[in-house]
């Protein structure tokens, strides 16, 4: 094992090549594009939570001069889509069941113009009783979201029942004789608001037909997917629908899935002409398929006089809302953060995907987690302090380590929890002493890594110059920007060396996208094996040019010398000279994906594939914050990360990773929250009052890698990161605060209205 | 379809109110709500920003006076301020952000008249007044008869004010304003409250004026505040606190519920005076307060 000791010891220099674009403004997002003869479009809403369409009528809308199509349900194949559950339309059809639900797409000549049309549709409908409580959604007498919901073609192992849209459980040992083991208990309830991925870019499309094909530029973050929901809806093959993604601003989960290309595409197709839809800052929070699950959690575990866990029965709601985007797995994903990375015989956890009319619920950097991850470690602090014990002591003792089984039974290989909860202290305790009203918080946190398919093309031109063309999408993470460093080091050539042709889905093979921190792992090893094709072809080159055996032949320094002897050496640039009068230097790359590990004697129902973890990333935070008594402020101060995410293959980008998830996390423990009306809408839609983060409020961040080079990970040994730091930093901020409320703020998030109620209750 | 004058001279900028234009400052309130559909951009407009006689801070015999154009980037920088109305140069430095600070002026924020605007309170400690002209005269009037209610005045549609006018500051004074903030930029006041205080020569109160943010339809002076002369300023600090919640009138939105601002409000009174008489005893207190002394200006 390898720690990077000091982030400060100058890590290598690694410029992003899409950084200088972004930071002069050159780069090119959507909304900077256009196209001769482009329409605007826009959407007609359904503007109510829950209601029976009686009458959409397009006429007047249709009649207004600029407006060169109104699209509605009818002018479109009639497809249920999503994955696992398919419950959507791309329009409205007899029932809308939440306030951004799409009824008609209008394409005009000008915004103001497409605008009015929307203002022109006649939309007539009878209220339905809105269904937004989860535990009452889940009575047998709640009116349900989606009534034909049997008659859905679900997949997989799905169970089902009224509005609860999958369920799932983690099952293991006997949880009642554990209990009756036990000689302490601890019940407790934590009850998480839902919340946005909230980029700074809001989401655009712009969709141009030639013949029977369309090419869809997008602000995606996982290009095939849109590619394959466009298939999907419009009924197209997949070689008739290119996207492009321009540069991104952000993602954060918010843009993966598959949104409004098919809106977009359609109304191009019927206008002959190329349509562009660009989002406003209010429809961003409210319209699409992604913000991050409002969640219940029920916890009650026991504990052996020695603080051993015995025994946790766990209860879970996570908030579905009107549609299944692609939060079919989150009850399963839920229940494993409630569960926790520790070792515990006696497990039961009943968790619960459930229908509301609010916003539906998607992948938003590592989803379910910061919630999982909150509840369970306050839970835990809480059952430190029931039996008198350091939490950190109580975590060392009852945390996974290498070769320890976990809730579910797997069994881990080489694992560095324990370790990053030693750097984690071991960094706090170096910040200043603790002043009145300051206290330490610390959480730990795991994560999956997600084994998937993945291409690759690298080449060298007859020049030298190196291209790498993949299907990865850069979201901001630098993941695709350090695959030049991969390729660059297995040809033993210069990150400088290469440009990268990325997000075209007609130009580079399939990738999965911004998602599950899956880029390196995947797409890494695709690259790697794309570049080690042509680094092949460049040591035969070499070895017949300088009259040598290829075993003898080493690429570095962009030269290619002979093994023991340096000076005798070609450089690169020649050789890719030679091939470009012959066979060129091409590489394709896949590679066959990690298995995901075997878990014996498992009794999960409702598997939804995230119970045994392939690679899990483990993490410590431990943070130090200051409570204005008072008022219930809460400043974040100090923030001591560590993270086992295996092998770090580009510092700084891995830097910068842990710190924006620190700032992501820090705003979901302390003011991100979306309010909801009585009439089941939002009610803090757009920036002014949805309170995100400012770089004002940055506490100090200092990170460590301990670094495992893990089997059956990505290349080199290497796990995901995007997600992971998001995880564990506001359950740390709840520790710290329930050491100077004296209790828990079981409420997120902790704004300071509700840790001042916290501090006005009676100690019991 | 908006037209927009850009005249040099005050006199055609008053020209143009009388013929039916609204002034633009900054335009950070008028152009922002707007866009978020409260209120259509008026027909005409008139920016003032290119008259420099409006962009002036001077010195009189009877105080300071602040051009209406002066931006919050300059209240919070402007020697004369942070000495002697400190409580404004507060409050300036907690508006928006940078580019919110370098444009947004003292004049757009007063004529806006928002219950959540900084620079209210500071202004009504420091007993200000505003200058409003229009092609017919002149008049000055204070701010409590400026403001009648959210985003309403008494200013006639043609009158510009032109200038706020402070007056001298007596010995041994000083003045804060501090403002609850659940977040360290773009924040707007969840409550806020500013004081001005005066010490004797024993460093007990001679004068107080406290006045609360975002509590009421428009910023509210704390009346009856003369019990709290003679006492040493610790002990008048605790007691200003129930009588700010006394004063409030708080809602509840998706900021705070009012029972939380009632409360809040007092807790922000009493840091007020208490920095207020701090300056007054001659220590320094960076701005803003809220910075200096950390959260919400907690000690
Ligand atoms: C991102 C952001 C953050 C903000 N944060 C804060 C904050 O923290 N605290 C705060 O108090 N405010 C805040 N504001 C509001 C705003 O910036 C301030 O109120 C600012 O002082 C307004 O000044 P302005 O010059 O931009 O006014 P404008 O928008 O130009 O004008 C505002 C109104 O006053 C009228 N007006 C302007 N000047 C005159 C004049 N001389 N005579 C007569 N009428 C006049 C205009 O006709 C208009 O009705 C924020 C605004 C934004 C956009």
């Amino acid at each position: 094992m390898t720690t990077l000791e000091d982030q400060a010891s100058a890590p290598p220099r690694f410029v992003r090549a899409d950084g200088p674009a972004k930071v002069t403004g050159s780069g090119r997002y959507v909304a900077d594009l256009s196209l001769t003869g482009m329409l605007f479009a826009k959407f007609r809403y359904s503007g109510v939570a829950h209601a029976r369409i009686r009458k959409i009528d397009v006429t007047a809308a249709k009649a207004i001069p600029g407006v060169f199509a109104v699209l509605t349900a009818g002018d479109v194949p009639d497809v249920r889509y999503s994955p696992v559950i398919p419950d959507r339309t791309l329009f409205a059809k007899d029932v809308v069941r939440f306030e951004g639900e799409i009824l008609a797409a209008v394409a005009a000549n000008s915004p103001a113009v497409a605008q009015a049309a929307v203002d022109a549709i006649v939309f007539e409908y009878d209220e339905l009783p809105i269904v937004a409580d989860l535990e009452a959604a889940m009575a047998d007498d709640s009116p349900l979201v989606h009534e034909d919901w049997a008659s859905y073609a679900v997949t997989g192992d799905t169970p089902r029942d009224r509005n609860v849209a999958t369920f799932s459980s983690l099952s293991k040992g006997d949880v009642d004789a554990g209990m009756a083991e036990a000689h302490t208990i601890v019940k407790s309830r934590y009850v998480a608001d839902g919340s946005h991925a909230a980029p700074i870019e809001p989401r655009g499309v712009l969709a141009q037909w030639e013949g029977d094909k369309v090419t869809i530029w997008t602000s995606s973050q996982v290009p095939f997917d849109a590619r394959n929901g466009v298939c999907e809806t419009l009924q197209l093959p997949s070689n008739r629908v290119r996207i492009i993604v321009p540069h991104l601003g952000g993602g954060f989960g918010g843009k993966c899935g598959f949104h409004f290309e098919a809106h977009i595409a359609a109304l191009a197709r019927a206008t002959k002409r190329p349509v562009k839809l660009v989002f406003s800052r209010e429809e961003e929070f409210l319209v699409p398929d992604r913000r991050r699950e409002s969640m219940i959690i029920d916890l009650t575990t026991g504990l052996r006089a020695d603080g051993s866990i015995v025994a946790r029965r766990g209860w879970i709601a996570v908030e579905n809302g009107a549609y299944t985007a692609d939060a079919a797995f989150f009850a399963q994903l839920a229940a494993m953060h409630v569960a926790g990375p520790y070792k515990i015989d006696n497990v039961h956890i009943d968790s619960h995907l459930v229908y509301t009319n609010h916003q539906p619920s998607g992948s938003v950097r590592a989803p379910t987690a910061p919630q999982g991850c909150w509840a369970c470690e306050s839970h835990t602090d809480e059952l430190a302090a029931a039996i008198g014990m350091d939490p950190v002591e109580f975590r060392k003792k009852n945390g996974i380590h290498t070769g320890a089984t976990g809730v579910v039974g797997q069994v881990y290989d080489e694992i560095g929890l324990q370790q990053c909860i030693d750097a984690a202290v071991e960094q706090i305790d170096h910040a200043a002493a603790l002043g009145e009203d300051e206290a330490i918080g610390l959480a730990v946190g795991w994560w999956p890594s997600f084994p998937g398919p993945s291409g690759a093309y690298v080449r060298l031109d007859s020049d030298g110059a190196g291209q790498i063309v993949t299907g990865a999408q850069e979201c901001g993470t630098g993941a695709v920007m350090t695959l030049r460093q991969l390729a660059a080091d297995q040809l033993g050539m210069d990150p400088e060396d290469f440009e990268i042709i990325y997000q075209d889905t007609a130009v580079a093979p399939y990738d999965t996208g911004a998602t599950g921190s899956q880029t390196l792992l995947n797409n890494g090893r695709a690259v790697v094996d794309a570049a080690e094709q042509i680094a092949e072809q460049l040591r035969q080159h070499a070895a017949d040019h300088m009259e040598a055996a290829v075993a003898d032949i080493v690429l570095a320094d962009g030269h290619a010398h002979v093994a023991g002897s340096p000076s005798k050496n070609v450089s690169i640039a020649e050789l890719a000279e030679i091939a470009g009068g012959g066979e060129l230097l091409i590489g394709k790359g896949s590679g066959k994906p990690p298995d995901y590990p075997e878990i014996p004697g498992m009794n999960c129902v409702g598997d939804q594939g995230v119970a045994a973890w392939a690679a899990p990333q483990f993490s410590c935070h431990a943070v130090k914050v200051r409570l204005d008594r008072d008022t219930g402020v809460v400043r974040v101060l100090d923030v001591a990360c560590a993270h086992d995410s295996g092998t770090i293959i580009n510092p700084i980008a891995a830097y910068g990773q842990v710190e924006g998830g620190v700032l992501m996390g820090i705003g979901q423990a302390l003011t991100e929250g979306t309010h909801y009306g009585e009439d089941g809408k939002q009610r803090n839609g757009g920036l002014l009052e949805y309170k995100l983060q400012t770089f004002a409020d940055a506490p100090r961040i200092t990170t460590k890698f301990i670094q495992i080079p893990t089997a059956d990970a990505g290349p080199r040994g290497a796990k995901g990161l995007a997600e992971a730091p998001n995880v564990p930093t506001a359950a740390a901020i709840s520790n710290a605060i329930a050491k100077l409320v004296g209790r828990p703020v079981r409420q997120l998030p902790m704004t300071a209205e509700r840790v001042w109620n916290a501090l006005q209750e009676e100690t019991p | 379809m908006t037209s927009i004058t850009i005249p040099t001279s005050l006199r055609d900028v008053l020209e143009a109110l009388a013929g039916g234009a609204r002034p633009i400052a900054g335009g950070t309130d008028l152009v922002v709500s707007s866009r978020q559909g409260k209120a259509p951009l008026p027909e005409a407009l008139v920016a003032i920003d290119q008259v420099a006689e409006l962009s002036e801070v001077k010195t009189g015999t009877d105080g300071l006076m602040i051009g209406a154009m002066v931006t919050h980037a300059r209240l919070m920088t402007e020697e004369l301020l942070v000495e002697s109305y400190t409580a404004v140069a507060d409050a300036a430095a907690l508006v928006g952000s940078p580019s919110t600070r370098n444009v947004g002026t003292i004049g757009g924020n007063v004529m806006n008249g928002s219950p959540a605007m900084d620079t209210g309170a500071p202004l009504v400690v420091l007993g200000a007044e505003v200058e409003l002209r229009s092609t017919s005269g002149s008049r000055r009037v204070s701010l409590a008869d400026l403001w009648t209610g959210p985003g309403r005045t008494s200013a006639a549609p043609d009158e510009l004010c032109v200038a706020v006018h402070l007056p001298l500051r007596p010995v041994r004074s000083g003045s804060a304003y501090v403002r609850l903030e659940y977040r360290r930029a773009m924040e707007i006041a969840v409550v806020g409250a500013a004081a001005s205080v005066s010490l004797a020569e024993d460093g007990t109160i001679a004068a107080v004026a406290v006045a609360l943010t975002a509590v009421a339809p428009t910023i509210l002076a704390v009346p009856d505040l003369d019990a709290l002369v003679g006492l040493d300023p610790t002990v008048a600090a605790q007691r200003v606190a129930p009588a700010a919640s006394a004063t409030a009138t708080p809602i509840s939105d998706l900021r705070a519920s009012d029972t939380y601002r009632r409360h809040t409000i007092g807790v922000m009174a009493t840091r007020a005076v208490e920095a207020a008489a701090r300056r007054a005893s001659g220590e320094t207190i960076a701005v803003p307060v809220n910075r200096a002394l950390g959260i919400g200006a907690a000690r």
